[in-house]
């Protein structure tokens, strides 16, 4: 995708090593090829790699920005008036990541001095490590063709949210925090809105050179009530959509308007009566689905996981690899894509941090497992020839590994309303929002909360109950999925901070759905 | 990474930037050289360099911050002006706290050159000793090595200054069988790298895995358990957060009491359990200020909680709640000191061995640790999660089968009530968290929700 002229308020303009970053970054109109003086930066770095024999190696130089605004409304302790507490933040980090291999072993070294110096200086030490390891190999990196790109990429977006004036996000956010404190029930509430920027450069030996802007905004309003005769606290939270687009995705949120809602729902929340546990059948909302995706079937389809590379760490996988390509995970129903090119997906971009270009593939059709998700140095581990662009670090001083695409699921027919699925339901929970989440190390047991919960009784949604959670088996719950809302429902939630790894890294990713619904779950009642 | 004369010229520069009445910084470099292995062979593996400066300006209860990686002089003067664009912008804090005076800091160093130096050449006899002890047995290892050395300074412009250095190294492992149908685990947090023994690792994991092999299926319920101290440490270190005064006063908390106030004061636990802080304990290196610094506790440049000195601090004292956690600004609306956030936590133990607890237990449960934990109910602390690499059943007194992981639903609260006893505390630290330092426990009633396939 060409750059769209995106012009950028110099905030930092003025400094050297800021001033550096921020002339590495610009984005001169109509500029479809990186900036020259990275591409001599990296340079430098290559030359020396191959100077100390390396046989591979890829420099990544990385500038971040998150400007981060909340204001939260609650009572003075002793008089009860209400105070508006803000917080306002806005920094960055510029630093370079090098990568080497050296007699088949990675090396991996950074530092934030962006110089031609330091950079020479980390290649030797990412030689360094790379040797020392050799002791300890047992078998040689082998990595997976790539063609070579000289392109830039950025975000599609229209607004720079950085250079959308601070009083206009203020407002904006005030005025939602305060029409959830106009219910009289609420305790306190609070709204925030935050902005990250990625400029990111990659050039590796192989020959490209790559330069990207990702951009993601996101948005959060929530309310607190509390009963302290019954020692009882409840909230509800309108958490938008989190994308990767600029500021003129913010009005699109309708923070105000869901404020209105939602200050009402915490005190049918906070009133709510407790869940009667048991077998239930769930009609899930797509704020809600997202993290069961992401648990389940995201995670267990990870190729590092499925070989052991996460063994010590986040597990390994029920989904193992003779298990590519026939096993059932789910109903007939459920189609699941790895896609890193959906519009808006956090883990939306041009590039992997292996120089891939993004991809879209089938992770699971018609409920059968067939594809995982790859980097270069694994794709021929398990017989295929390329990589599906899933490499991704999570800072300049992050060594960039297999991370997730954007994992989504297929909608269902069109004209499949939430209605025809709730009007199926005989005894069963509409669940919105995400709450609090547990999956075992290779993603059989699960254990699901949520944010608000209804009751569906003989084909209709009743009042709110409290207390709910979710347990089943990863395989049981997907083939327990009988019916899907149609295109029109179809949305992406996302996390900004997916772990694994170690050193323990984060990642963003969205996970699409329509509306599903999930014959017969064990239904528990929690605290 | 940078010494205490270093830190005190760049944050006077940086102080001298500033025009506003306030202006509190923290800056941090740090250093970090890491192995991960897998399937008995290396993985990724780095030497990286870190610095970062925060910076926070206030004029009328107006405040601003920032984030900077570059020490330039001009990097730094922009920042700082940045913050001040920033808190003329943003709305008055009421609840801002005035900056701190000059504080005294005590001595409080555990700063072990030899980790701080150590590569990889220093890790790899240890990853060795796991590989070949793995592969002597037919199973496969993975794991990670790594040490860790910061420095620290916080500065205002009222004339407060702290420096402080810090290290830390790991080494943890998981071995598995090559069907994937058993696994152990076995990790060494230390400050001295020299202390940390990858044979011992090797030999502790390898056994679990060997043991854990056909695990039986029970029923889930309410089992007694004997946690093994990382087990411990997984659960108790997560009360930490369940401590603030305000979240009790304001009725969230498992502190709160029913109709207002709060629990301070009265014995909700067994007269042998006490629960601290203490970043004085030689197993542990920390920073001579509380909440700033140190491996996972970010800030603490003078905001509410940050910058004050570094003290012990006993919050559950022979089963009474001794203290609650008071930032600056709730100390001062409660007539209360304020008091460090809990970190560098210590569960005093009873004194006896894990053989001598589980020859306490009739039928129970001997767990190594738990995974994937998360609260559930932030007012009751009821938390899930579940058991990971070897559960085994007790029976009169004997550790006789294995079993296969559970989920549980359970609070650390409602746990640490049902304590029966406790051995000796060691430094642990599991899957998630920083860890503490923790005994192997015997608790009843503690409650499994469900099977879990996984191993």
């Amino acid at each position: 995708m060409p750059a769209n002229g995106l012009t950028r308020r110099a905030f930092i303009g003025s400094s050297a090593a800021a001033a550096l970053a921020a002339r590495l970054f610009a984005a001169p109109e109509g500029s479809t090829k990186p900036n020259p003086e990275l591409e001599n930066l990296a340079a430098a770095a290559l030359r020396e790699a191959k100077k100390l024999k390396a046989s591979y190696a890829d420099i990544r130089i990385i500038r971040y920005r998150q400007q981060f605004l909340t204001v939260r409304l609650n009572p003075e302790r002793g008089t009860g008036k209400t105070l508006e507490v803000p917080v306002v933040s806005d920094g960055g980090s510029f630093g370079f990541g090098v990568r080497v291999i050296v007699d088949g072993a990675w090396g991996f070294a950074a530092s934030p001095l962006v110089t031609q110096e330091e950079i020479a200086r980390m290649v030797g030490e990412a030689v360094a490590v790379a040797r020392a390891n050799v002791a300890i190999r047992s078998k040689p990196v082998e990595l997976a063709p790539v063609p070579v790109y000289r392109e830039r990429w950025q975000t599609p977006h229209e607004r720079d949210p950085f250079a959308v004036p601070l009083e206009e996000k203020l407002e904006l956010i005030r005025t939602a925090a305060a029409e959830v404190k106009k219910e009289k029930g609420v305790f306190s509430s609070s709204c925030n809105l935050s902005f990250r920027s990625e400029d990111k450069y990659f050039a590796s030996s192989v020959g490209s050179s790559i330069q990207q802007l990702n951009l993601q905004t996101y948005a959060m309003v929530n309310a607190t009530a509390t009963d302290f005769k019954r020692r009882l606290t409840k909230s509800r939270r309108y958490q938008p959509q989190q994308v990767t687009a600029g500021y003129e995705y913010v009005p699109l949120m309708n923070l105000v308007e869901n404020a209105q809602r939602i200050r009402t729902e915490v005190i049918e929340h906070l009133n709510a009566p407790p869940v009667t546990p048991g077998k239930k059948d769930l009609v899930l909302m797509p704020s809600h689905l997202w993290l069961t995706i992401h648990e389940s079937i995201g995670h267990s389809t990870e190729l590092d996981r499925a070989l052991g590379y996460e063994a010590n760490f986040a597990g390994t996988s029920f989904l193992t690899t003779d298990k590519m390509g026939k096993e059932r995970v789910g109903s007939e129903l459920m189609n699941i894509w790895g896609d890193r090119t959906t519009d808006r997906g956090l883990a939306t971009t041009g590039f992997d941090d292996d120089g891939v270009k993004a991809t879209k593939f089938p992770i699971v059709e018609k409920g059968i497992f067939k594809h995982y998700q790859t980097i270069r140095d694994q794709a021929h581990l398990i017989g295929e020839r390329e990589s599906r662009g899933c490499c991704y670090a999570d800072n300049w001083s992050s060594v960039p590994f297999q991370r997730m695409p954007n994992v989504w699921l297929e909608p269902g027919k069109s004209g499949t309303s939430i209605d025809d699925l709730i009007a199926g339901v005989d005894d069963g929970i509409l669940i919105d929002g995400d709450g609090s989440f547990s999956i075992d190390q290779q993603r059989y047991n699960f254990q699901f909360g949520g944010d608000a919960f209804w009751e569906i009784k003989h084909g209709k949604k009743q009042g709110m109950v409290s207390r709910v959670a979710y347990q089943s088996r990863t395989t049981d719950f997907w083939q327990s999925l009988d019916l899907i809302a149609g295109p029109s429902y179809w949305q992406q939630w996302g996390a900004p901070n997916d772990g694994k790894g170690e050193p323990e890294q984060i990642n963003s990713v969205s996970h699409g759905c329509s509306p599903a619904r999930f014959r017969q779950v064990n239904v528990i009642q929690t605290d | 990474m940078l010494t205490r004369e270093q830190a005190q010229k760049i944050t006077a520069k940086t102080l001298s930037f500033s025009t506003f009445p306030e202006c509190d910084i923290s800056v941090n470099s740090s250093e970090r050289a890491f192995i991960r292995f897998a399937l008995n062979d290396v993985t990724t593996s780095g030497f990286t360099v870190e610095q970062s400066m925060s910076i926070s300006s206030v004029r009328d209860g107006q405040s601003g911050s920032t984030r900077v990686d570059e020490f330039d002089d001009d990097s730094l003067r922009e920042a700082v002006k940045r913050t001040e664009r920033l808190a003329t912008i943003a709305p008055a804090n009421p609840e801002r706290v005035p900056p701190l005076e000059k504080q005294k800091y005590p001595e409080l160093e555990n700063y072990a050159a030899s980790t701080a130096g150590a590569r990889n050449q220093a890790m790899i006899p240890h990853i060795r000793a796991i590989i070949d002890g793995a592969k002597a047995n037919n199973l496969v290892a993975a794991g990670f090595f790594e040490r860790s050395a910061e420095t620290a300074a916080i500065a205002n412009k009222q004339g407060n200054f702290g420096y402080g250095r810090v290290t830390d190294a790991g080494l943890s492992a998981t071995v598995r069988n090559a069907a994937g149908s058993s696994s152990g685990w076995a990790s060494q947090p230390a400050v001295l790298i020299e202390s940390i023994d990858g044979a011992a690792v090797a030999k502790t994991a390898i056994d679990k895995c060997l043991r854990w092999k056909e695990p039986r299926r029970l029923d889930p319920g309410k089992y007694t358990v004997v946690l093994e101290p990382t087990a411990t440490g997984d659960l108790v270190q997560m009360m930490g957060f369940g401590m603030q005064a305000r979240a009790a006063e304001e009725g969230r908390s498992f502190l709160s009491k029913q109709g207002g106030g709060t629990l301070e004061g009265e014995k909700l636990f067994p007269e042998f359990v006490t629960l601290r802080s203490d970043p004085f304990n030689k197993l542990y290196s920390a920073l001579p200020w509380s909440g700033g610094g140190g491996f996972g506790f970010g800030g603490g440049g003078g905001g509410a909680g940050g910058g004050l000195p570094a003290e012990r601090i006993t919050w559950i004292e022979n089963g009474v709640v001794k203290n609650l956690v008071y930032d600056r600004y709730w100390a001062a609306k409660a007539g209360k000191q304020p008091t460090p956030f809990p970190n560098r936590m210590v569960l005093e133990g009873g004194g006896k061995s894990l053989a001598d607890l589980i020859a306490s237990v009739d039928r129970g449960l001997l767990v190594t640790r738990f995974w994937y934990i998360r609260v559930v109910n932030p007012q009751t602390m009821q938390v899930t999660g579940l058991t990971r690499d070897g559960v085994f059943l007790i029976e009169q007194g004997k550790v006789t089968a294995p079993v296969m992981n559970f989920r549980f639903n359970q609070s650390p609260v409602e746990m640490l009530k049902n304590t029966l006893a406790m051995g000796t505390p060691v430094r642990v630290r599991g899957g998630e968290g920083q860890g503490m330092i923790a005994p192997a426990i015997v608790v009843k009633d503690f409650s499994f929700t469900s099977i879990s396939d996984a191993v």
